[in-house]
């Protein structure tokens, strides 16, 4: 079981009118696993993060789940073969409740709740567990940042994914903010959701990842545990600068 | 817990008497107003804010601005009356016909538009309208632009034909709890999480698996079936139906009462019938004869000011108001939400056990 | 054939008013991404402006033009300040489109209040002058009005293009927050779009005045038509609002000439619809 890879990504490359934003990147995340994805603002990242989503497909290459190749599904199958995202630029439902931005999730992907009972109740099950319980009947506009991005998460996991996949869920978080997600996504890991993210919070990704991949140009240019790819002198040259690696943020 | 389940009950009670009890007002109305103008300003409150909701499922809750309603009414009229006139059929059936025949042709022209986003469907509502009523003007089999009228007869029920103005009051009061019951409980469904996911967010939509054309396709059928509908009764009441049914202006006319209202809410649409349209007909009734187009004059002024200052509508407005405090608490005795919530969840965890 | 040619010098030049139109319009959703519903009823004001011009200050239509493009500059400015531009904070798409129809509405039945519903016409010496080139017979004041908006459009490509406020408009259109970041005025720039759009529907109507009726809704036709224009020439693109205007124009009389004049709305309008639904499934088919 543990050989076949969650998500295979098979040489992708992304072009738009001529411009390269991913260029022949490859690699896998292993079920079970958090796997981080770093690199400098323009590598790339989100760009392979919307392909692997379905959101627009590849130029070149392929994308598999679970050995089933998905590069032409769309982006509103995914909950259907139970992967879910987040966005960098939170997306709230802005004029519905807390609440009802979760029970919205519920009611959709593989195990879509049959009735508006089954959606609320498991809708509250979820908010308890990301702590915005209390904010349940606060309009999402109304929120601040990190009720937003945990709300964010929130709306994915109501749709129960196997996988989940967090694009920049920290920027913009202070130090006890971003200790207290990176504790929420542990538990969801542990929950047993195999996770993939990209952050640019090293602290994070350090304590978080088992594996890290580095995009620079569009083009991977390091894989491995945090601490191979830290040392990694190439990395450390186009990424990190010379020093002070985590000023990034 | 017990006293919490009896405040529920208490609150659930007071609301339904309160509800009931405006029920019963505009039950009784017939039977203590007499006027067939008055009446008349009912019944068209009654078909005018069903329309509206027909179009508050595409614009409110959905975020795809229509201003073709008044074309899909007049389809509905128009094929309602024609099979009535040609071949004869039941009135009734004849509806039924027709709704699903608007509901097809709205959701085959409008599947493309969907697709891609921006004010395109919007722009296909307005060409789609006006092509239709341009084909009506030049179509011998529609009547071209003097119209069609239905048949007078005796009173009946099987007919929908009535001397009085009471039946259609009725019909029509039927119509719109009908629609209104109807608009309650997708607004609570899957489609209904489905439609205002959308209306927020395309791409959050997508992310939690909602396919976001095919919920918009399914919303202009139904909202095109309702318009269809309220064309059948239309025709039915007036009994007779021309192109002018379906210029632009009415579209645009079959908007207000729910942008007015409060877009938002299911409800928008009745409050803002119940309030712009006798206005509109008052103003018409009593100055238009000295200076034509003062009535819609006063429409416009007035819905420009709500949009400007109120733009969440007069419910919008109403749901953060010390009014609704007042009501809730004071009247209704409504408990604090987290007891609802506490005795909703009990209640639910008891009927599955 | 001098039918034929005749026709299409018509088409030619009615088809300038819709470029005209669709090019305010364009201005305007490119700024603000709204679509300004009122934009014929504008145009039905500049015909009024003409008007009363004409008959209080004893000017000749023409010479009203750029007095009636001063006027409905102020007019659109001030809607957008205390209208449109606090509305655009709700950030409602239902509420703008139904603020402009509000508008339009609003003008339309003004005019009704006040002028009532008769036709007016402004008479001229020369508004039933013909000019015979070779098998076609050209209106005089069409002719100017057509020649008096093509440099009007020429005008406005130019100042699009290389003034600095002009340059502003595109970069709004294109970025509005990158836009802010490097310093342009976006509530300024959306004044003076608006404005702008507004001057150029206004003075399309006071060049229609020469040959055309002015009544309380002259405005609709030509602004259904501007916002054909629009989709078939591209969502804010100005070049293609003025070739679709222009396809338009002599689209419609040909349908008049060739099958008959009371098909031409109903084939203006099924064209629009064909148009736009074969190149959203072509997008469809590319994606």
């Amino acid at each position: 079981m543990a050989n076949t890879p969650i998500i295979e990504v098979q040489h992708i490359t992304k072009r738009f009118k001529g411009l390269t934003a991913v260029k022949d990147v490859s690699f896998s995340i292993r079920e079970g696993g958090i796997t981080g994805m770093i690199g400098p603002n323009g590598a790339g990242k989100s760009t392979t993060f919307n392909m692997i989503c379905g959101y627009y497909p590849p130029t070149e290459g392929r994308i598999f789940f679970r050995g089933q190749d998905i590069t032409s599904k769309k982006a509103y199958d995914y909950t259907n073969m139970k992967i879910a995202r987040t966005f960098q630029i939170m997306k709230p439902l802005k004029n519905l409740s807390v609440l009802e931005n979760v029970v919205a999730s519920c009611y959709f992907g593989h195990a879509a709740a049959k009735n508006e009972h089954e959606a609320r109740e498991r809708a509250i099950d979820i908010l308890q567990f990301t702590g915005l319980y209390e904010k349940r009947h606060i309009l999402s506009k109304d929120m601040g940042t990190p009720d937003q991005k945990r709300l964010e998460m929130a709306r994915a996991l109501a749709t129960k994914p196997e996988l989940l996949f967090l694009d920049e869920n920290m920027a913009g978080l202070n130090p006890a903010e971003t200790e207290a997600a990176i504790e929420l996504i542990r538990q969801i890991n542990q929950s047993g959701v195999t996770i993939f993210l990209i952050e640019h919070i090293m602290q994070a990704v350090v304590s978080l990842c088992e594996s890290v991949i580095v995009l620079h140009h569009g083009e991977k240019i390091a894989e491995g545990t945090p601490g191979q790819v830290m040392n990694d002198p190439y990395v450390m040259e186009v990424y990190l600068g010379t020093k002070g690696g985590a000023a990034y943020a | 817990m017990n006293n919490n389940v009896k405040a529920v009950r208490a609150y659930r009670r007071n609301l339904s008497i309160a509800l009931g009890l405006i029920l019963l007002v505009f039950v009784l109305i017939p039977v203590f107003v007499k006027s067939p103008y008055v009446l008349n300003v009912f019944v068209l409150i009654f078909y005018m804010s069903t329309l509206s909701m027909a179009w508050n499922l595409l614009g409110g809750m959905t975020g795809q601005n229509s201003l073709g309603h008044a074309a899909y009414m007049g389809l509905g009229a128009y094929a309602s009356c024609l099979l009535i006139t040609k071949a004869g059929a039941n009135p009734w059936l004849s509806a039924l016909f027709a709704m699903v025949a608007v509901g097809l042709v709205a959701g085959v022209i409008f599947y493309p538009c969907f697709i891609l986003r921006g004010p395109y469907f919007t722009l296909v509502s307005i060409a789609f309208g006006e092509a239709m009523r341009q084909f009506i003007i030049n179509s011998s089999f529609f009547g071209r632009a003097s119209g069609v009228g239905l048949p007078f007869g005796k009173d009946s029920l099987l007919d929908f034909r009535f001397m009085s103005k009471v039946p259609y009051y009725y019909v029509g009061l039927v119509m719109l709890l009908g629609i209104y019951l109807l608009m309650k409980k997708i607004e609570r469904s899957r489609m209904g999480y489905a439609l205002r996911t959308i209306r927020e967010d395309e791409d959050a939509a997508a992310a939690i698996g909602i396919n976001p054309t095919k919920y918009k396709v399914m919303a202009v059928v139904v909202s095109a079936m309702v318009a269809a509908l309220v064309g059948f009764f239309y025709a039915s009441y007036i009994r007779y139906i021309d192109p002018e049914l379906m210029v632009q202006a009415k579209s645009t006319e079959s908007v207000l009462p729910a942008v007015v209202g409060g877009a938002a809410y299911v409800e928008g649409p009745l409050v803002g019938g119940l309030i712009m349209i006798p206005l509109s007909e008052f103003l018409r009734a009593h100055f238009s004869a000295m200076l034509p187009g003062i009535n819609m004059l006063m429409y416009a002024v007035v819905l420009i000011t709500v949009i400007r200052f109120r733009p969440t509508g007069i419910l919008g407005w109403y749901m953060h108001s010390k009014a609704k405090d007042f009501i809730d608490v004071k009247v209704l005795k409504k408990p604090p939400i987290e007891v609802l919530e506490a005795v909703e969840l009990e209640k639910n965890r008891g009927k599955e056990a | 054939m001098s039918i034929f040619l005749q026709a299409c010098v018509n088409g030619l030049l009615i088809g300038g008013f819709y470029s005209l139109m669709g090019m305010g319009q364009n201005v305007i959703f490119g700024v603000m991404k709204i679509v300004n519903f009122c934009h014929g009823e504008m145009l039905m004001v500049g015909m009024y402006l003409t008007l009363l011009l004409s008959t209080h200050l004893g000017l000749d239509p023409y010479a009203c033009v750029p007095l009636v493009a001063i006027l409905m500059f102020l007019l659109g400015a001030l809607i957008q300040h205390t209208l449109i531009t606090p509305s655009l904070r709700t950030n409602s798409f239902t509420n703008l489109l139904f603020l402009t129809v509000g508008m339009g509405m609003l003008l339309s039945n003004l005019a009704l209040v006040l002028f009532g519903s008769e036709y007016r016409t402004i008479p001229t010496s020369y508004s039933q002058t013909y000019i015979t080139l070779g098998p076609v017979n050209l209106s005089l004041p069409r002719l100017i009005s057509f020649g008096v908006l093509i440099v009007i459009s020429i005008a406005l490509f130019a100042f699009l293009k290389y003034t600095t406020t002009g340059k502003q408009i595109r970069a709004v259109s294109q970025n509005p927050v990158g836009a802010e970041v490097v310093g342009i005025n976006a509530k300024r720039i959306y004044i003076l779009t608006y404005g702008l759009g507004t001057a150029l529907a206004g003075v399309a109507g006071a060049l229609l005045t020469g040959f055309y009726t002015i009544f309380p809704t002259a405005g609709s036709a030509f602004g259904f038509r501007a916002l054909i224009v629009v989709v078939v020439g591209g969502l804010g693109s100005i070049p293609g609002a003025f070739f679709a205007g222009i396809f338009l124009g002599i689209l419609e009389t040909m349908v008049a000439l060739f099958i008959s004049p009371s098909y031409s709305d109903l084939i203006v309008f099924v064209t629009f619809i064909v148009i736009l639904v074969v190149r959203q499934l072509i997008i469809i088919r590319r994606k």
